[in-house]
């Protein structure tokens, strides 16, 4: 039993792996943005702005210009470059609603 | 391959063999109904998993164990030196866990597992059965590494490397030591628990000391070559501490091809192998570091002491039902951090969700950042984001990440407001 779960669970992560994850999960990217923009209100006086209340527009337009070094930052810039401008749009879109 | 449809892809998934899904996911229920997931361990890799488990599927039920009701963050405790926090500030408790969230909470400690049963066994003498287990223990100290180093000795030169009464010593030393006086920090080779938190700490003391005991020094002894974030904190210590100078307060030296292997308690002297002796008034020992006793009495530990783990999962290489995260488990390149164990519980607790649902298993994404104050007013940083290379491998995004690239005194203050910033997010994302 052992043996055949650690072979299936080698050719998912291969087949996952080669299949280029057809499909984003936005939720394994957007669920870190949540350390440094808290979700939460009680931090009202916080310089990082939380995320709730910008629309998913926004959120995508500042992600590009930060990858794209249109809008000058001291983190965002460093972590925006790391994914692909789909990744991005669907790290917005459920940011905006979650 | 963007048009794919998701069905198509758990189609295709499904297709390579029969059974890839459920191989593992079809082992039934321990628990008959609702799938059981326990966490041991509530730092900031458990207490992430124990609540983002929750969030992602209200039917998986999680019990999280912990011996300390309430528990002290280590990020932030270099501040106390500084005299800009105090331990009940970096106080957190599991109230929201529990009530917010539905984790049910256990404040006791696994003496034992059972991983052919997968029971746990607690010092109160309870049984627990999981169908998962994430365990998150963090870390433990060699206490072989230097001689006359051991646990007893801590208590008079404290590690201060687990944040409490510790840290609480090291600070009343600081504040007990006559101006002139030298404070020895010993620092391990990699990996160890947070890498730029000796540097931090040296920043913190620096600043207290540069306004009480301005006559005293800090000799960083150092098991490496190099370190994380070294160019912006020399030139943070050359701007506020008169680095490099004879005046200095900090000096750092490096030990790596001459280890420390001796304290001589009376004389407070640390000796290294070519019989350099180090005196200090003040030594602030950091013994080199493994995964906690639990890990390692149940053999999820290597010959390194670290666990070892399948990324994509977490799953541990020597038992597919239990997941290691957070410091105790290996997952380098991404260094050990309270910001990257909640990364790691993030993408377990999504891994966790589909084995049990028997769903395909999304990409990891991992992030760290780490920022460190050298000055109440001047704050600097580094990011790193890591996915799995072509051999499954995690590997940082090659582009991205990197440390901070301007250090003019206006980003460095922005950076000191989001070190505290920063702070408080982490701490609501994790336990709130
Ligand atoms: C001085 C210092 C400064 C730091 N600053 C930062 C920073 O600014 N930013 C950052 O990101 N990181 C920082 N860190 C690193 C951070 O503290 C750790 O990386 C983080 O705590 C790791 O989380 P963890 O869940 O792996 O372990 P921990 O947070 O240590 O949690 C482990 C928990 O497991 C419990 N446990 C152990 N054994 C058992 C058992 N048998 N049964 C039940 N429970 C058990 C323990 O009681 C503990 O609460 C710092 C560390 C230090 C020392």
């Amino acid at each position: 039993m052992k043996r055949i779960c650690y072979v299936s669970a080698a050719l998912l992560a291969s087949a996952l792996n080669t299949m280029a994850y057809a499909e984003i999960d936005a939720r394994a990217i957007a669920f870190n943005c949540r350390n440094c923009h808290a979700e939460s209100s009680l931090d009202a006086k916080s310089s990082i702005p939380s995320l709730k209340s910008l629309s998913a527009q926004q959120i995508q337009q500042a992600l590009l210009d930060f990858k794209y070094d249109k809008k000058p930052a001291t983190l965002m810039p460093r972590l925006a470059k790391a994914y692909s401008d789909a990744e991005l749009a669907a790290v917005a879109k459920f940011l905006s609603r979650n | 391959m963007a048009g794919l449809s998701r069905r198509r892809f758990l189609q295709g998934i499904a297709g390579l063999g029969a059974g890839v899904l459920s191989g593992c996911g079809g082992v039934p229920l321990r628990s008959g109904g609702k799938a059981h997931v326990v966490v041991v361990g509530g730092g900031f890799g458990g207490a992430t998993a124990a609540k983002y488990l929750r969030l992602l599927d209200a039917n998986i039920q999680v019990t999280l164990i912990e011996p300390k009701a309430k528990y002290i963050t280590c990020p932030g405790s270099n501040w106390l030196f500084a005299g800009l926090a105090n331990l009940d500030q970096l106080t957190v408790d599991y109230q929201d866990l529990q009530d917010r969230y539905g984790v049910k909470l256990l404040v006791d400690r696994i003496s034992s597992l059972d991983a052919a049963q997968r029971q746990l066994r607690l010092a109160g003498g309870q049984s627990v059965t999981y169908d998962r287990l994430i365990m998150s223990p963090g870390i433990d100290f060699r206490w072989d590494a230097m001689a006359g180093y051991d646990q007893a000795a801590a208590e008079q030169f404290p590690h201060a490397w687990q944040a409490g009464p510790q840290t609480l010593l090291l600070a009343r030393q600081l504040q007990a030591m006559p101006d002139g006086g030298v404070v020895l920090i010993a620092v391990p080779a990699d990996p160890y628990r947070c890498p730029p938190g000796p540097y931090e700490r040296a920043s913190m003391m620096a600043y207290w000391l540069k306004q009480h005991k301005p006559r005293s020094k800090i000799l960083i002894l150092d098991a490496k070559r190099s370190f994380s974030k070294q160019a912006l904190f020399e030139a943070g210590w050359t701007k506020h501490y008169g680095y490099g100078t004879t005046n200095s307060l900090i000096e750092w030296l490096s030990l790596a091809d001459n280890p420390l292997l001796q304290l001589d308690k009376q004389n407070r002297v640390l000796t290294s192998e070519f019989g350099d002796r180090f005196r200090g008034d003040v030594l602030n020992i950091i013994p080199p570091q493994t995964a906690a006793q639990i890990a390692l009495q149940h053999g999820l530990a290597d010959a390194t002491g670290w666990c070892p783990v399948r990324p994509l999962t977490g799953q541990s290489l020597f038992d597919e039902f239990i997941h290691v995260i957070g410091d105790a488990a290996h997952y380098a390149p991404i260094p050990k951090s309270a910001f990257a164990a909640n990364s790691e519980a993030k993408a377990c607790a999504l891994a966790v969700t589909s084995l049990i649902n028997q769903t395909a298993i999304a990409e990891a994404h991992w992030l760290n950042t780490c920022y460190s104050l050298i000055a109440p007013d001047h704050g600097i940083s580094v990011a790193g984001v890591y996915k799995l290379d072509a051999a499954n491998a995690i590997a940082p995004v090659k582009g991205a990440g990197g440390v901070s690239a301007r250090t003019d005194a206006q980003v460095a203050a922005t950076e000191a407001d989001y070190t505290r910033a920063v702070y408080r997010s982490l701490i609501a994302d994790t336990f709130g």
